[in-house]
């Protein structure tokens, strides 16, 4: 068991960029870590783009900023996101969200653009890293996410196809039980080939030919190396479901090949919370959504972060809206105004993530980890409060925006033509 | 038995008969709910027209609010209740909403807001679609929102006639259509037209052919109301001999726009496409009463202001369409403080999500506001979403703030609306109490009943 918890797929990205070696101290902070429910006052020690020391006595930096009692907060990650493979929705040529001919193994890490606006856009409202989703394929489960720090370097620090997804539900074309039967097929095959050699191609082509399954669902190469890592490394797979009866299949599934499952949507999650709770699966929710908007959603609830909360389920937040996914963070805020602790929904929009991703190296502020931090203007779980300094990487980035240099266009240097402002 | 059975139905007969004969068809029958007369007791207060009062009382009687000062004499004919530390505002108003066109569950059986199958259709209404048993009516009450106004959608160039509802589910809509408000009539500009027709190599696929669409739908409005004008101007001899103009929908509903008795909404991203509209108004006489979307208003806000036109904004929503990629949180506020704060902004979120949470959503735009260094007040931003779509309703005599006469609109809140932690405890539609988290007192719809556990309410434990 130790040694299989070796294989498990871990995200430690390294690929810093040191614009200089400079220490600094964040001074006179209120600190809430991802780890404590409570905050503390403390200092932080940021040298070489990591966390050196957090301490309550003072220390030493070539920089000192004394931010007065203002609370810091990790950089807050999102799970949920089209952030940098899709810049303007309904314009086809700015999507790279799709394949027409991978499925499962789709991935797309490489369409990253970190010249996105949504970047600057979501890091300054507080969003330092975030898991890049392709739209779901017709397959129910396939489809590669990778993990990006959204630091708009064209060098991009990243984790490539660290996580599948998949979706179980209602739809117009097909039964959920033809996709629950698919699904388990997949994973039969996947699971039969978990010992293969899969040195070359050619060994691949053999395995799809051998399986009826592969080869009806046209798989190549990259989907079944895709399948390989979600069974040998324990890669985390998100399956979008919402209805109480699917989610308790996708317990079982979970049980049955031993997936590094999360469940996204599970807006009648409360229903099913003791077997999710047992099963230690952790959620992906939008706290802001209470509609039934299908017949898979019924007990959809504002209360559901709390009750879920109350079962010690491991809790992210998604939002509805595309492009701001920094409203997990209004989001998270309804979520308390509705019952769930403080501390728990800072840990849901933070540390929570880095856990259920194995994403070791972020999402908590603790001496060696990477200075990912926040420093906020007041409670970063109002949408009306915005990040003062945001720290990626142990650097403090510039929080201009698109959106901000064109309020600045139309506020300001009003006595000139305005394509002749800035 | 049988004979009973018989007089039974004769009388449930002729009370439906009594109960409908005086209505004219179409038009509202709203009755409130039995009147809770109350006094909030040291309240803080938002009134809507951009006062603050703090601990300060409020009374309502009879549906109406009759008093707001400070230690006003009680008396035992009204419920007392404690707000002190808590805050009072108007009903929330959303002036963008597609309740019951769009309802929950979203499926194709019930998504009626977009008569899709030709640019213009200024012949169909909304309310024509709404579905009244909308499970989304109670989550927006809840939300503080006591009067909503319903848009088709923006499918088509004049997409049809909106309406304004009171928020207290009924079984009919004309139980629920806010006496005596207007008309709106939605209009479209840009992306969405021209897609969706283009698309079928039909007209509009430019936004000229949006504009040339516009203009020869007016031009056919003036020459029926100059020929409705023209028999109406008759003498009841005339009358008699010549024949009346037939019947026209599509231009029935334009002609009321040009007569001023129907308000535009107009759903608009662009800056220079709103200036275009302007021009368009201007050619047939008719006044644009609210852009709605409208992304880029901080680029035209003074034009805006000059010409009396509201803009119902997001706070924050971008980049789904190419229209809406030159988002700035500063939105509202830079609309609001045109021409020395003549501005009139609104803050909308067209999402069944969002009008649960008008207030945040006021409270984000005001953020960014002071954030680009405009003085702007709580209370002068709360009418963003209460006196400044009641306006655009054309309801403001009535509702849309807390002044002495006005309907008793009222929501009160745990905290401070502009906090995310606020909660509406109580909303009172008409000086009735219609959701009270106190006493669970809440509406369920026909939808909500039974559906997940036949012995249970949908969100009921």
């Amino acid at each position: 068991m130790k040694n299989k918890n070796l294989l498990f797929l871990t995200l430690v990205i390294f690929n810093i960029h040191f614009i200089t070696a400079q220490s600094i101290v964040i001074k006179n902070a209120t600190i809430y870590n991802g780890i404590d429910d409570t905050p503390f006052s403390g200092n932080i020690l940021i040298e070489d783009g990591l966390i050196k020391r957090v301490s309550e006595s003072s220390l030493q930096a070539d920089e000192i900023i004394d931010v007065g009692g203002k609370i810091v907060t990790p950089g807050f990650i999102a799970s949920d996101t089209e952030i940098g493979i899709v810049e303007i929705g309904a314009l086809d040529v700015t999507r790279d969200d799709e394949s027409n001919i991978y499925s499962i193994g789709f991935s797309i890490h490489d369409a990253f653009n970190p010249n996105s606006t949504l970047i600057p856009w979501n890091r300054a409202n507080g969003i330092t890293s975030a898991i890049t989703l392709p739209r779901n394929t017709s397959s129910p489960i396939g489809g590669l996410g990778s993990f990006f720090v959204l630091d708009s370097n064209l060098k991009i620090s990243s984790e490539p196809d660290m996580v599948m997804i998949g979706r179980i539900g209602g739809s117009s074309s097909s039964s959920r039980a033809e996709m629950l039967s698919l699904t388990d097929d997949i994973l039969a095959f996947a699971f039969s080939i978990s010992s293969s050699d899969m040195k070359t191609n050619l060994d691949i082509d053999a395995l799809i030919d051998s399986s009826s399954i592969a080869n009806f669902l046209e798989l190549k190469a990259r989907d079944v190396k895709a399948l390989h890592k979600l069974i040998n490394k324990k890669m985390p797979i998100i399956i979008k479901s919402n209805r109480a009866s699917d989610i308790l299949k996708l317990i079982e599934i979970k049980e049955k090949y031993d997936l590094n499952l999360i469940i996204m949507g599970a807006q009648e999650a409360s229903l099913v919370a003791d077997q999710l709770a047992e099963s230690k699966i952790p959620l992906i929710v939008n706290p802001i959504n209470n509609i039934p908007n299908s017949f898979d959603e019924l007990a959809s609830n504002i209360n559901l972060s709390s009750r879920l909360e109350d079962e010690g389920i491991l809790l992210m937040f998604n939002a509805s809206r595309d492009h701001n996914y920094h409203l997990i963070r209004q989001g998270a805020g309804i979520a308390v105004a509705n019952g769930m602790s403080y501390g728990g929904a800072i840990k849901a929009l933070s540390s929570n993530v880095a856990t259920a991703f194995n994403i070791q190296d972020r999402g908590t502020i603790k001496q060696g980890k990477v200075a990912d931090l926040i420093v906020w203007e007041a409670d970063p779980l109002e949408p009306s409060s915005m990040p003062e300094k945001v720290f990626i990487n142990g650097i403090d980035m510039d929080l201009t925006t698109r959106s901000s240099r064109l309020t600045d266009r139309y506020t300001k240097n009003l006595d000139k033509p305005n394509t002749y402002r800035n | 038995m049988k004979n009973m059975n018989t007089l039974l139905f004769v009388l449930i007969l002729s009370g439906a008969a009594f109960a409908y004969a005086d209505d004219a068809p179409y038009e509202s029958t709203y009755k409130p709910l039995p009147y809770t007369n109350t006094i909030f007791r040291n309240a803080n207060i938002y009134d809507g027209d951009g006062n603050e009062f703090q601990n300060t009382d409020l009374f309502i009687r009879d549906g109406k609010i009759i008093a707001i000062g400070k230690d006003l004499p009680g008396s035992s004919d009204f419920i007392e209740i404690d707000a002190s530390n808590k805050w009072i505002t108007p009903g929330i108003i959303d002036i963008h909403s597609h309740m019951g066109v769009y309802p929950a569950p979203s499926v194709r059986t019930s998504s009626d807001g977009n008569e899709a199958t030709s640019p213009v259709t200024a012949d169909v209404w909304a309310e024509h679609s709404i579905w009244v048993q909308d499970p989304q009516f109670a989550l927006a009450l809840k939300g503080g929102v006591t009067t909503f106004h319903v848009l088709p959608g923006s499918a088509n160039l004049i997409g049809g006639r909106g309406v304004t509802a009171k928020n207290l589910q009924r079984n009919t809509i004309n139980s629920m259509k806010y006496p005596n408000a207007p008309h709106s009539l939605k209009m479209a500009c840009g992306e969405n037209p021209k897609r969706v027709y283009g698309n079928r190599n039909q007209a509009p696929s430019t936004r000229m052919g949006n504009i040339a669409g516009y203009r020869k739908s007016w031009i056919k409005a003036e020459a029926y109301l100059s020929r409705l004008d023209e028999y109406e101007a008759k003498s009841d001899e005339a009358k008699e001999i010549g024949y009346k103009p037939t019947r026209d929908l599509e231009l029935d509903t334009l002609a009321g726009v040009l007569r001023g008795e129907i308000l535009v909404h107009n759903h608009c991203y662009r800056a220079d496409e709103m200036a275009m509209m302007i021009d368009v108004a201007k050619e047939f006489n008719y006044k644009i009463t609210a852009f709605h979307h409208a992304v880029e208003a901080y680029k035209i806000a003074d034009l805006l202001a000059e010409n009396n036109i509201c803009a119902a904004l997001w706070a924050d929503w971008w980049g789904f369409k190419h229209e809406a990629y030159d988002m700035v949180q500063a939105n509202v506020a830079i609309v609001d403080q045109a021409k020395n704060g003549t501005g009139c902004a609104i803050v909308h979120s067209d999402s069944e999500i969002g009008i649960q949470h008008l207030n945040q959503e006021a409270s984000k735009a005001l953020s960014a506001g002071l954030k680009a260094g405009y003085e702007i007040t709580k209370a002068r931003a709360m009418k963003w979403i209460t006196s400044n779509p009641a306006k655009a309703a054309g309801i403001y005599n009535e509702t849309g703030s807390l002044k002495v006469g006005k309907n008793a609109d009222v929501v009160l809140w745990s905290k401070n609306p502009f906090s995310v932690y606020a909660l509406a405890e109580k909303v009172y539609i008409d000086g009735a109490i219609a959701f009270d988290k106190e006493s669970g007192l809440e509406p369920n719809s026909d939808f909500d009943t039974g559906i997940l556990n036949p012995t249970k309410n949908r969100i009921k434990e």
